[in-house]
């Protein structure tokens, strides 16, 4: 316990030195502002205000809302007031950020010191737009399959290593009569809702969003993948064809469903029996192939309206790099917070298999190869991805039938999207 | 007659510049975005004038929005308006004078809590796997109905929150006005063997003609705020199923496009068709009078 304790206090000096020999003096001169969206890791840094306020000389505030609410509003508020000086963005929006200037690079206000490259390269990856960094990552990752191993085993199978085995699993283990399901997918709009699980089945069969700038979706891989899609419903439990990542983790950890392939972070969740009533009894591995898993993460950024001088941006670099330090990470370890780890000096560390144990972390790795960025990089990606999110929608939930004739419709609304630019 | 003092003018003239301040200035803002191309993620905008509008007419998503706001208005108004006159009713001729007080109080719960609360609770009641609603369906049918997700029960469902909101309080409104009214000619009636759903259809309703139209008239403009319902409990779906013009344009300026023209162009024309229907209305019924 003592040593522990030693141990804690001399990386905790460690930090702050390395912070204090980068920062000099007093780094920011006012609190710094930060719109997020709800996550442990960011709630577990406000116990830590005294020591930012040590190592800058002022506070943070966060302001948060739910994803789909911070999408919207960080928009709004960058576009217009701008008084944020950190951002959470991810993945889907770092494009329309960069390019709208509403952000800043980031490793130009990252002490060097504080090591970015020690962050999953697949999480680096989705947090530049054009080679370039705007975000440190607080979350992310691949997919996995998700299953429950009791329900396989009394069945007599195992894991589906193949699309067509998975499906065939799903329709042997699927039975509404006793309330079980063979899967939950996700049906709710949205380019991180349905088209992002879609999306993985789109790569499988081949598809592509744009070749040489001109719209390619509206291809055989696009109907081959809405169709499976929508064929695998027949076995999603109910509420999920307009729900998302709460209706789908909620079926499978209440225990009414038997595989899923969902994000990685969820494994954090299904092993804690205060969030999960089939906590033990899940085992994890690679999506069934050909399934592109989709890479995705959420970060923090630095406004650019808000820190219109340099100082001002040192600041909020300063706060990313302590909000997103292997301190901090090794924090979350201890706090059981699973899903917010993203370098790879914790991830592989002696602390995370004790914690998690070697299944979920050889999962994770062997998924990382099968992972890729699956959508359209590019600023018009949410607005195209939310119109064919809402088309999917209608396809899921049976108000309009033709697969066809909704991606013409989302092929007139690119073409238009591109010739506005 | 020479007037003798300028003090209504004194009291009536200020209220009045901040409330025309209040009501012009961003209509005008609203009608001069809807005529440009302003959109959140480009830094300059242009006139387009009218571009908007002739866009929206060809909008498959505008149309389908415009069918559903006319539908929650006229299911939402009618389904509130029977809901209160009916409990109203029976409650005045069923409950004792201390009975009608308690259930007056527990109406008046529901309207008193936030919509975003009511939206919360009823959507998890309707979960088909966890919700209270489901269970009995659940117990007969061996399969629960996903209520939220049917293109054909989705927006009944929603409407359900509204009126148990609006149904329930305005049957305590209705229940105390019924209790105004001098019992001489329910009285007359009832000697003449009258039937008790002929005595309220021939005098107790005729006799609150005027309230009740009031009522309406609150309704309507309420039922037009429904966003934050429909917002929490389908976000306009199943699908577009209950996609009302408020839920598109917020849709279309803040959460998919960011096309804060096009929104505010929908916000115009919501404006007017509003304006109409209601100067419309309001002439039929003071008419009707």
């Amino acid at each position: 316990m003592l040593v522990k304790s030693y141990y804690a206090a001399l990386l905790g000096g460690a930090t702050l030195l390395i912070f204090a020999n980068s920062a000099n003096a007093q780094i920011c001169s006012s609190t710094v502002r930060v719109l997020a969206q709800p996550r442990d890791s960011l709630t577990l840094l406000e116990s830590y205000k005294d020591e930012f306020k040590k190592l800058s000389g002022a506070s943070f505030e966060f302001d948060y809302l739910n994803e789909n609410d911070r999408r919207a509003k960080s928009r709004a508020e960058a576009a217009t007031t701008g008084k944020y000086n950190v951002y959470y963005i991810d993945e889907a929006n770092v494009a329309l950020f960069a390019e709208s200037k509403w952000i800043v690079p980031l490793l130009d206000y990252y002490p060097s010191d504080v090591n970015f490259d020690d962050f999953d390269a697949g999480r680096k990856k989705v947090a530049s737009y054009n080679g370039v960094a705007y975000f440190a990552p607080v979350q992310g990752g691949g997919d996995l399959l998700y299953y429950r191993k009791d329900v396989l085993q009394a069945a007599g199978m195992t894991p589906p290593k193949t699309l067509e085995e998975y499906e065939a699993a799903l329709a042997k283990l699927n039975d509404p009569a006793k309330g079980f399901y063979g899967t939950a997918l996700r049906g709710g709009r949205g380019s991180g809702a349905n088209v992002w699980r879609w999306m993985t089945y789109f790569k499988a069969f081949g598809g592509q969003w744009f070749v040489d700038g001109k719209p390619a979706f509206n291809s055989d891989a696009a109907m081959k993948a809405t169709e499976t899609y929508l064929r695998l419903f027949k076995y999603s439990a109910p509420g999920t064809q307009t729900g998302s990542w709460t209706e789908v983790t909620e079926a499978f950890n209440s225990g009414n469903v038997a595989m899923i392939i969902e994000s990685s972070p969820l494994a954090g969740q299904t092993e804690d029996p205060k969030q999960s009533s089939v906590a033990g009894k899940v085992g994890y591995t690679v999506p069934p192939r050909p399934l592109v898993g989709g890479g995705y993460g959420h970060g923090l950024a630095i406004g650019a309206k808000a820190n219109a001088d340099e100082a001002a941006r040192k600041c909020a670099g300063t706060f990313i790099a302590w909000a997103t330090s292997k301190q901090n990470e090794e924090r979350r370890l201890e706090q059981g917070i699973f899903g917010d780890i993203n370098r790879t000096s914790v991830i592989n560390s002696d602390a995370f298999k004790k914690k998690y144990g070697a299944e979920i972390g050889s999962a994770l790795n062997e998924t990382a190869q099968y992972t890729d960025v699956n959508f359209w990089v590019n600023a018009d990606w949410p607005d195209l991805g939310d119109r064919w999110g809402i088309i999917l929608e209608e396809l899921i939930t049976g108000t309009r039938t033709d697969i066809k004739g909704g991606l013409d419709e989302l092929e007139a609304y690119a073409n238009k999207l591109i010739a506005r630019r | 007659m020479k007037r003798k003092t300028s003090l209504p003018a004194v009291f009536l003239i200020p209220p009045l510049i901040v409330l025309a301040i209040l009501a012009f200035v961003p209509t005008i803002a609203a009608v001069n975005i809807a005529l440009q191309n302003r959109e959140l993620s480009f830094p300059n905008s242009s006139y387009v004038w009218l571009s908007n509008f002739i866009d929206l007419f060809g909008d498959r998503r505008f149309i389908n929005a415009i069918w559903i706001s006319v539908i929650w208005e006229v299911v939402t108004v009618t389904a509130t308006m029977l809901v209160a006159v009916l409990l109203a009713i029976f409650l005045f001729e069923r409950a004792s004078p201390r009975m009608q007080n308690l259930i007056s109080i527990l109406f008046i719960i529901p309207v008193m809590l936030p919509r975003v609360s009511a939206a919360f609770v009823w959507k998890f009641m309707f979960n088909p796997l966890f919700g209270l609603i489901n269970y009995p369906i659940k117990l007969l049918t061996g399969a629960p109905i996903d209520f939220l997700s049917l293109p054909a029960t989705a927006l009944a469902s929603v409407a359900v929150v509204d009126v148990w909101q609006w149904g329930l309080f305005f049957s305590v409104i209705i229940l105390k006005l019924l209790q105004t009214l001098p019992p001489q000619p329910f009285e007359a009636a009832r000697l003449d063997n009258a039937k008790t759903w002929e005595v309220h259809f021939y005098i107790g309703i005729p006799m609150l003609g005027a309230p009740l139209i009031s009522l309406v008239f609150v309704k309507m403009v309420e039922s037009l705020r429904a966003f934050d319902l429909i917002y929490v409990m389908t976000r306009g779906g199943p699908g577009i199923a209950t996609e009302t013009l408020d839920m598109y344009a917020f849709s279309q300026g803040f959460v998919e496009a960011g096309k804060i023209s096009y929104a505010s162009s929908m916000a115009v024309l919501m404006m007017v068709a509003t304006i109409i229907a209601f100067t419309v209305l309001w002439k039929w019924v003071r008419k009707w009078q």
